[in-house]
């Protein structure tokens, strides 16, 4: 293996940059599926009616992101194949729990003394979800949002083992080429990435954290 | 009006009700206290009135309409609704929290304003100030006042109030008693007061309900429970200062009305105290004088002189048994 300055360059500038919007599709749309299944699915699993299945549904989400990723690849093989979309399954079922766990601890973070006044003042149901429990417990939601989006920038790059595209195209270039530059530069990349991701949500964080919470 | 008709309350999983059968009625206008141990229910029965508890069974009837018959979340709009811990939003302001009811009950927003900033007005808030603050931007008192605010917000006729008081220092406590009897004064609602605390009870009670294990043991006037508590259970309840708790509830010209301003004590009178102040207030001032006879006055007018003698003698006569 060599290394070269112009090489590094090179990789940066012009090998690595066309996978970069792939990589973001890659961390995006799972997050996005993830976050669809899992904070309805945190809210459902606080409600009265539902509350006790919510050990049941946890140990799903758990098992989720104990399977490595690669292993939920080769379960769903048989039916979908290698590729873009099983990827994107794999990425999903491991973005989940953060989000999930997430909505509900920021959930029953919301104290108790609070739902009870609003209910009491004759706000319904919903409105007491919409306009306090949820307001209230967002902050927490987006820091699990955040640990999936950390997570999956990172996995993502194991997509393209299964010809799923993205940054680690050019990671595993590098590492069957002996390119170490190549390797770097996706690296690199992704790690921009994730932290890109983690200050963006983070911002939004503190936008919608109220003032007595920060 | 609020009544109650055998109301009974059994939670699950558990063998005895909290709330057992219980009747009685609270007039309009009326303060009526709940008292008693923890876990005597008197928590459950006011939930019961605003439905955020069910009952087993019974009925509950506000102004001769069956609640349980009523959508809850309306019903709960038109019952003010004050407890311990507050429970203001926190990521709402001063004015939103307080403007609450009045919102959901779609007022016209300069209608939510004005009212907003005649309550805080009326708790002792100063509406320039307090509005647009977050409740942890507020002192304890300060956010007791303003759930006091929020549940007067839409003017309901009856008010549910769970130990409102109960969080705040001893010091603060008595001013916001004293500030919401003033207000009561103003307001005339009819109200539910729960608390464990018997002389909170007897000081903000026109009547007062105590309740042991989910059932009445005595309802009657502050007065009447102190001159004839009805077991042991009220009389430990009350203490063992009954006799002084009395005095604290007769006002010093109930004792002069019978013309003892010929008594020959006027004369000797050194101290004097107003008409309309607790017959305590005379033993106060013996002590201080040490002297046996307090004048009364009305005004700069003096209407009589109460007499240690008087005093023990008027003890004995109310209350029996007292030594």
């Amino acid at each position: 293996m060599n290394f070269g300055l112009d090489r590094f360059i090179e990789a940066m500038l012009y090998r690595s940059p066309p996978y970069i919007l792939e990589h973001v599709q890659l961390v995006l749309i799972p997050l996005g599926i993830a976050a669809a299944i899992a904070f309805p699915a945190g809210v459902l699993l606080t409600r009265p009616r539902f509350r006790r299945y919510t050990g049941r549904v946890m140990s799903v989400f758990n098992a989720g992101q104990t399977i490595p990723p690669l292993a939920v690849i080769a379960l769903f093989f048989p039916f979908l194949g290698l590729g873009y979309r099983p990827a994107l399954i794999a990425l999903t079922l491991y973005a989940l729990l953060p989000i999930a766990r997430n909505t509900l601890a920021g959930l029953a973070g919301v104290p108790f003394e609070v739902k009870e006044a609003a209910r009491g003042m004759g706000m319904t149901g919903w409105q007491v979800l919409t306009q306090v429990e949820v307001p209230l417990s967002l902050p927490v939601v987006i820091s699990g949002l955040k640990t999936s989006a950390v997570l999956t920038a990172g996995t993502a790059a194991l997509a393209a083992l299964v010809g799923g595209k993205g940054m680690g195209a050019v990671i595993f270039a590098g590492i069957n080429f002996f390119r170490v530059e190549l390797i770097l530069a996706g690296t690199l990349y992704i790690g921009i990435m994730a932290l890109c991701l983690d200050r963006l949500l983070s911002f939004f964080e503190s936008r919608i954290t109220p003032s007595h919470m920060k | 009006m609020i009544q109650l008709e055998r109301v009974k309350k059994v939670f699950p999983n558990t063998a005895v009700p909290a709330v057992d059968e219980l009747s009685f009625t609270v007039e309009q206008g009326n303060v009526c206290v709940f008292v008693g141990p923890s876990g005597c229910g008197k928590t459950t029965i006011i939930r019961m009135i605003n439905r955020l508890v069910e009952p087993t069974s019974g009925s509950i009837f506000i102004d001769g309409e069956n609640i349980l018959q009523v959508d809850s979340d309306r019903l709960r709009r038109r019952i003010g609704y004050v407890i311990q811990q507050v429970g203001l939003l926190p990521h709402r302001t001063i004015e939103q929290n307080v403007g609450l009811v009045p919102r959901l009950l779609n007022w016209p927003e300069d209608r939510i304003a004005r009212r907003v900033a005649e309550l805080l007005e009326m708790v002792g808030l100063d509406p320039a100030e307090a509005a647009q603050k977050y409740p942890y931007q507020l002192s304890g008192g300060q956010m007791q006042r303003a759930g006091v605010a929020r549940a007067l917000a839409a003017d309901p006729p009856i008010m549910l109030m769970d130990e409102p008081f109960g969080a705040v220092d001893p010091i603060l406590r008595g001013r916001l008693q004293d500030e919401f009897l003033r207000l009561q004064r103003e307001v005339q609602k009819t109200i539910c007061f729960v608390t464990h605390d018997i002389n909170e009870a007897l000081k903000m009670g026109d009547y007062i309900v105590v309740l042991n294990a989910g059932k009445l043991v005595q309802k009657g006037t502050p007065m009447e429970l102190l001159s004839s508590p009805a077991n042991d259970f009220v009389k430990a309840l009350i203490g063992d200062d009954r006799g002084v708790k009395l005095l604290d509830l007769t006002r010093a010209e109930s004792l002069v009305a019978d013309g003892s301003i010929k008594s020959p004590a006027v004369k000797d009178c050194s101290c004097f105290i107003d008409a309309l102040q607790p017959v305590k207030m005379a033993l106060e001032q013996m002590m201080k004088h040490d002297t046996d006879s307090v004048g009364i006055r009305r005004g700069d007018e003096v209407i009589g002189a109460l007499t240690w003698a008087e005093i023990k003698k008027h003890i004995h006569r109310i209350s029996g048994d007292e030594g």
